[in-house]
């Protein structure tokens, strides 16, 4: 107390402890790993470290591993990501107002997200199975059932059907909270002026939604970018590589064929291109001027 | 469309999202011998879900606590105090929410490796005693907030840890439930990080023993399986079922501002 030394100013003891874990468990291992893309690095064999330069990246343009990962990826967000939105957009839009059973609407819609995705994968596991709730729906139209996790052509899409199921209704109450920040006289005057449910929606709902369309595009595409879970669960990347994913490839890269250094390569191309994606996402969101109503 | 066209869309919707959850329960609870608990008490014992649990419910448990605590502090610094570059420094923590966190896990499996941490309690809590987005919401929350309470204390002399955890604290009640929300369902449903961490059965968590359940000879074992995803997701849906209105408020109003 009576030390001639000035005391630390309390806020750096407040930030000192999320400081240490941040630095250490985050800032740390981001540097470290953009370190590794340029070695090569045997974790049985951490003496042989050595220096590679761009060999991962130049390795990764022409490995047909990661551009089947790729493009299953791509699939993957660019089906599932604008679906999501328009149906999550749609079901806040059935939300809207005064309707009875309001409560129960939204806990149904929200159920999914406090699901972990190992229990969603599983649920739908089941779903796709071959007596499984998808092919008895079927059977009641009379449609012969299928094998759709074991069909290179369908297991894809059904993990993406699946994702859409899991995500839309969270999405669908970010919106819903959204259109109730939109003050009512603003659908009064669109009334007065004779405009239908769809003008309506263009030139009043659509623009002041805006900044939360953009939200949902970029945390959707972000988080589309990183599946794994489901399809490590569902069919591990087959059959025939079809549900293969960047990041499914990335944990075998690391933890089955222990390539550290590579594996950091593919790490910061999921990021780049979830980067580049979401900007994409935005862009095309701001570009179309809806109607007058942006600020 | 008329109201009732739209409610019947809405009906259509709570059936398409709650058949499945109904389908996961009836095949839990179908055995040979008729309706039973058994694959609920096989797969707890066997599982073992019981450890499973356990661990999942002390990881949750210590990753809260260090939230609340380490995360307050740090918010109420970057609040409440000047600090030089301190806004920009702020900002740049929070441009990393949104990194994909695939990036930083070989380093860090790495780097719990060589501490020897791997399969330990350490390993599923350290790296994540702070988030820096709760730091976000409790920051919003304190800028909100009058500092009058705060400047009267320090007139009458208490320390700056006192202000902080006596007269604060207490006021952050509504952001610090967002915050408990938010780090226990995260952390509780989280996946990818504990199943790299741990290698032994004694340490997995909910998630991961459900995955590896999943994998290998009980692959089409649904009674089993469904039952282990029941036990898995039973302690968040009855949190959700108490605390509805709390928890959906909380996670999606204001999120996109």
């Amino acid at each position: 107390m009576s030390r001639s030394r000035p005391a630390l100013s309390p806020a750096v003891w407040f930030l000192l402890p999320w400081a240490v874990i941040y630095a250490a468990f985050f800032v740390f291992p981001f540097v470290f790993s953009f370190v590794l893309g340029f070695l090569d690095y045997n974790p049985l064999n951490v003496a042989q470290t050595r220096f590679v330069g761009f060999a991962h990246v130049a390795r990764l343009v022409h490995d047909p591993a990661f551009g089947e990962a790729l493009r299953n990826t791509l699939l993957f967000v660019l089906g599932t990501v604008p679906v999501t939105t328009t149906l999550s957009l749609a079901l806040a839009w059935l939300l809207r107002g005064p309707v009875p059973m309001k409560d129960l609407f939204k806990a149904a819609m929200f159920l999914p997200s406090i699901l972990s995705i190992v229990v969603i994968a599983l649920l739908f596991k089941l779903v796709y199975a071959p007596g499984g709730a998808a092919n008895q729906a079927l059977a009641l139209a009379g449609i012969p059932g299928h094998g759709w996790l074991t069909d290179p052509r369908t297991a894809l899409p059904a993990i993406m059907v699946m994702d859409v199921w899991a995500a839309v209704g969270y999405y669908a109450l970010v919106f819903h909270a959204a259109f109730t920040s939109i003050p009512e006289p603003l659908y009064e005057a669109a009334e007065l002026e004779g405009a239908g449910a769809w003008a309506t929606f263009r030139h009043v709902t659509f623009p002041l939604l805006k900044p939360a369309i953009g939200f949902v595009l970029v945390i959707n595409t972000i988080r589309s970018f990183q599946v794994f879970v489901e399809v490590l669960v569902m069919t591990q990347g087959g059959p025939l590589g079809s549900t293969n994913t960047l990041v499914l490839y990335l944990y075998e890269t690391a933890f089955r064929r222990l390539d550290y250094g590579y594996a950091s390569v593919i790490a910061y191309a999921v990021f780049i291109l979830s980067a580049v994606f979401s900007v994409l996402a935005m862009r095309r969101l701001r570009a179309p001027a809806g109607g007058g109503m942006t600020a | 469309m008329t109201r009732i066209a739209r409610w019947a869309a809405l009906l259509l919707i709570l059936a398409m999202m709650t058949y499945p959850l109904a389908w996961m329960i009836a095949v839990s609870l179908r055995t040979a011998d008729g309706v039973s608990l058994r694959y609920y008490g096989e797969v707890w014992r066997a599982g073992p879900f019981d450890r499973y649990f356990v661990n999942s419910v002390v990881v949750a448990a210590v990753v809260l606590v260090g939230n609340i605590i380490f995360c307050t502090m740090a918010a109420y610094a970057f609040a409440r105090y000047r600090i030089r570059g301190g806004k920009l420094f702020f900002m740049l923590v929070l441009s990393t929410i949104m990194l994909p966190k695939q990036v930083i896990l070989v380093p860090l499996y790495i780097l719990m490796q060589r501490m020897g941490l791997i399969d330990s309690y350490a390993a599923l809590t350290l790296p994540f005693l702070v988030d820096p987005f709760n730091i976000f919401l409790i920051r919003q929350y304190l800028t909100s907030l009058p500092t009058d309470c705060e400047e009267a204390a320090r007139m009458d002399g208490a320390g700056e840890a006192t202000i902080l955890f006596r007269v604060v604290f207490p006021m952050l009640k509504p952001v610090l439930a967002v915050v408990a929300i938010h780090t226990c369902l995260t952390n509780w449903n989280s996946f990818l990080f504990p199943f790299i961490l741990t290698n032994s059965a004694s340490m997995r968590t909910l998630p991961v023993g459900l995955a590896l359940l999943s994998q290998g000879a009980h692959s089409i074992d649904w009674g089993h399986l469904m039952a282990g995803a029941v036990i898995s997701a039973l302690p968040v849906v009855a949190a959700f079922l108490v605390f509805q209105r709390r928890i959906i408020g909380g996670l999606t109003a204001g999120m996109s501002r």
